[in-house]
């Protein structure tokens, strides 16, 4: 049942009737329950009248969402209908279609439905049809995104549209992938700290528990701690440790296994496709016309493995940053990027120091932060009178630390510039480097701290509507930094440029 | 461009703003440093028993702010510089830091022109040109409002004529 250009307003799948009032149900089962057993010890006589009620209330309300809602396709334009008292209709151009993103859960995919997103290229503005069979949500993501590559003008005038698309079209070779998952790529999972944040978000969980635990009190808390001095610090930090690590591997390795599950990453129609997920899976489309460039970033960790992540930045989409491939050894990364930019060089090319003085503003920035922590542990130890000798070391330690950090993030600064692309290293532990189309750069800001001055340094921005929509090349010399701008958009800074009189 | 030697030096936009920012910047200025220093004054005198060195903030505090008030606004109009050509727009800005930006017309968005009640009282306006990156608003601080005006109808005419969609 491929949805056919025409007069006909189609439903969507009427599996959604199985799936709605799943949900309505899921929704509305704990105050039912309540007024079930409210009613329960009041008087049994009403059950046969709310039994009924609420039974058949969820199966409605679930059946309204299908009965209202119909979308078609035009020769020129989605529409969808939907709403029962208030009628809206939502309307798309085809050829403005950007992206048709399939999102399924794990009940959609039970019932063999997908959730179809399609983006117009204006920021909140989705059509989603909420939910299709698997076979139609893909036969309309080809057809949306198959019209949109042909220019209408060069269609037949009216009826060649329609026959088009009546006709099931034979399945397109399949693309050979940019990318599939592969699982030895498991051995980054534990060293991509992003879901640090929810394994702590659990631990702290636990704390408030465990605050509320009657052996949590002091005497006993107190007694534990005599315990553990007494015995077994050293094993008990070993534990500890061996736990937590044991834990995080865990976590870190099936959230891994739960997002990527089934990636692929082909280039058909023009556009970039991603699917993945074990239990919800998502398809992502990002046309290839609006990306601009790529970032790949190596966090610290990742580096000691060889792993790397990569993202394209492109305009006109939701979320201008699109993670395109897991974490994965950084060949493959570079492969892709390098597959996506159609050009090899800027991700792997040497970058242009910044010189010794951008090494210097590093270091001090390293420090000063440093310095900073040191002096509120200083005040710290001040109000609780403790030993001066251990903030000392603790000083030093944070100082060493500070340089080695300034000395890291020198080392990730750099530029360079294609024949089409601008290359920006920067990154403090870890190390990014971030690719932009010059044709994408809307705009320069050269911006000079007081201190940037006295030494000669500017940053240096190329503004775009990609992605994050700036790209910061920092602590660059000022004559290097507008030489840069001005090859990078030969004619931008022409007029406001004159030869230095030295 | 870069092919005759020597290195290129990004020169400073062509115009100033109104000389009337000087009186603008003093007032506004006076008026922001009035309110933060009586606070830090009433706050010395009125909680009981400040050390002494307290006083010596409030001094440095005040110090600092007779300087704001008396250099940053003769500072800021040397430096605030701005020109319009037929493809750029380019400010200078700042009064510690220096900004240079540079925007091309075929990528302006929109074209706006604001004037606040203090400013409408010395005559003056600002225009800000974005694009479609958030990074990337150009803003001409205290122009004459007749400048403005003309600024922002020239500016009009010629992204009015182009036809991309500036991304």
């Amino acid at each position: 049942m491929i949805p056919a250009p025409g007069d006909g307003w189609t439903r969507l799948s009427p599996r959604k009737l199985l799936l709605d009032p799943v949900k309505a149900v899921g929704q509305a089962i704990i105050p039912v329950v309540v007024a079930l057993v409210g009613i329960s010890r009041s008087d049994t006589r009403f059950w046969p009248l709310v039994l009924p009620l609420v039974v058949l209330g969820p199966l409605l309300l679930g059946a309204l969402p299908w009965l209202t809602t119909h979308y078609r396709l035009t020769a020129t334009q989605i529409q969808v209908r939907s709403g029962l008292l208030t009628k809206r209709t939502s309307t798309a151009p085809l050829d403005r279609v950007r992206s048709v993103d399939l999102e399924a859960s794990l009940l959609h995919r039970l019932l063999g439905l997908q959730k179809v997103q399609v983006g117009t290229g204006v920021d909140d503005d989705r059509i989603t049809l909420d939910a299709l069979a698997v076979a139609d949500a893909h036969a309309l993501r080809t057809t949306l995104l198959r019209r949109r590559e042909a220019p209408p003008a060069a269609l037949p005038e009216g009826a060649g549209v329609a026959e088009e698309v009546s006709v099931p079209a034979p399945p397109p070779p399949p693309a050979p992938p940019l990318a599939r998952i592969d699982w030895s790529w498991l051995r980054f999972a534990p060293f991509s700290l992003g879901r640090l944040v929810l394994l702590a978000g659990a631990v702290g969980v636990f704390s408030q528990v465990a605050d509320e635990l009657p052996i949590w009190n002091e005497e006993t808390a107190t007694s534990a701690w005599e315990w553990v001095t007494q015995f077994a610090i050293a094993a008990v930090v070993v534990v500890l440790a061996v736990g937590g690590l044991a834990l995080w591997v865990a976590v870190s390795v099936a959230g891994y296994v739960l997002q990527w599950w089934g990636f692929r990453l082909v280039r058909e129609h023009g556009a970039l496709h991603l699917t993945s997920g074990l239990v919800t899976t998502r398809s992502i489309t990002v046309e290839e016309a609006k990306v601009r460039g790529v970032a790949m970033t190596e966090p610290v960790l990742m580096r000691l493995v060889g792993g790397a992540e990569l993202a394209t930045l492109a305009t006109g989409v939701e979320a201008g940053v699109t993670q395109v491939l897991p974490p994965c050894p950084r060949d493959v990364a570079v492969g892709v990027g390098e597959s996506v930019l159609e050009v090899a060089g800027p991700l792997t090319g040497p970058l242009v120091e910044h010189g010794p003085r951008a090494r210097r503003r590093s270091w001090f920035r390293q420090l000063r932060n440093a310095l900073d922590v040191v002096a509120l542990l200083a005040v710290a130890w001040w109000f609780l009178d403790l030993s001066w000798w251990w903030l000392g070391a603790v000083a030093a330690a944070l100082l060493v630390l500070g340089a080695a950090v300034g000395e890291a993030s020198y080392r990730h600064l750099g530029h360079a510039l294609g024949e089409q692309h601008l290359v920006a290293g920067s990154g403090t532990l870890a190390r990014i480097r971030t690719v932009l189309e010059t044709d994408g750069i809307i705009g320069w800001v050269l911006a000079q701290s007081w201190w940037q001055r006295r030494i000669g340094l500017a940053d240096l921005t190329a503004t775009t509507a990609a992605g994050t929509e700036r790209v910061v090349v920092r602590d660059v010399r000022l004559d290097v930094a507008v030489a840069l701008a001005d090859r990078a958009t030969p004619g931008l800074l022409a007029p406001f440029l004159e030869r230095a009189r030295t | 461009m870069s092919d005759e030697g020597g290195t290129p030096v990004l020169r400073a936009p062509a115009h100033r703003v109104s000389p009337r920012a000087v009186p603008y910047w003093t007032v506004t200025a006076l008026v922001g440093d009035a309110v933060l220093v009586g606070a830090a004054v009433v706050a010395w005198l009125v909680v009981p028993g400040v050390p002494d060195w307290a006083g010596l903030l409030v001094l440095l505090v005040g110090l600092a702010a007779v300087a704001h008030v008396a250099l940053m606004p003769r500072i800021r109009f040397r430096v605030h510089r701005w020109e319009v050509t037929d493809t750029a727009v380019h400010t200078r800005e700042g009064w510690i830091g220096r900004q240079s930006r540079i925007a091309p017309i075929s990528r302006v968005q929109t074209v706006d022109s604001r004037q606040g009640a203090v400013m409408r009282l010395f005559g003056l306006a600002s225009i800000t040109v974005t694009t479609a990156s958030a990074a990337g608003p150009i803003t001409v601080d205290c122009l004459d409002d007749e400048t403005a005006r003309r600024v922002v109808a020239r500016l009009t005419a010629i992204t009015a004529a182009t036809e991309d969609d500036a991304t």
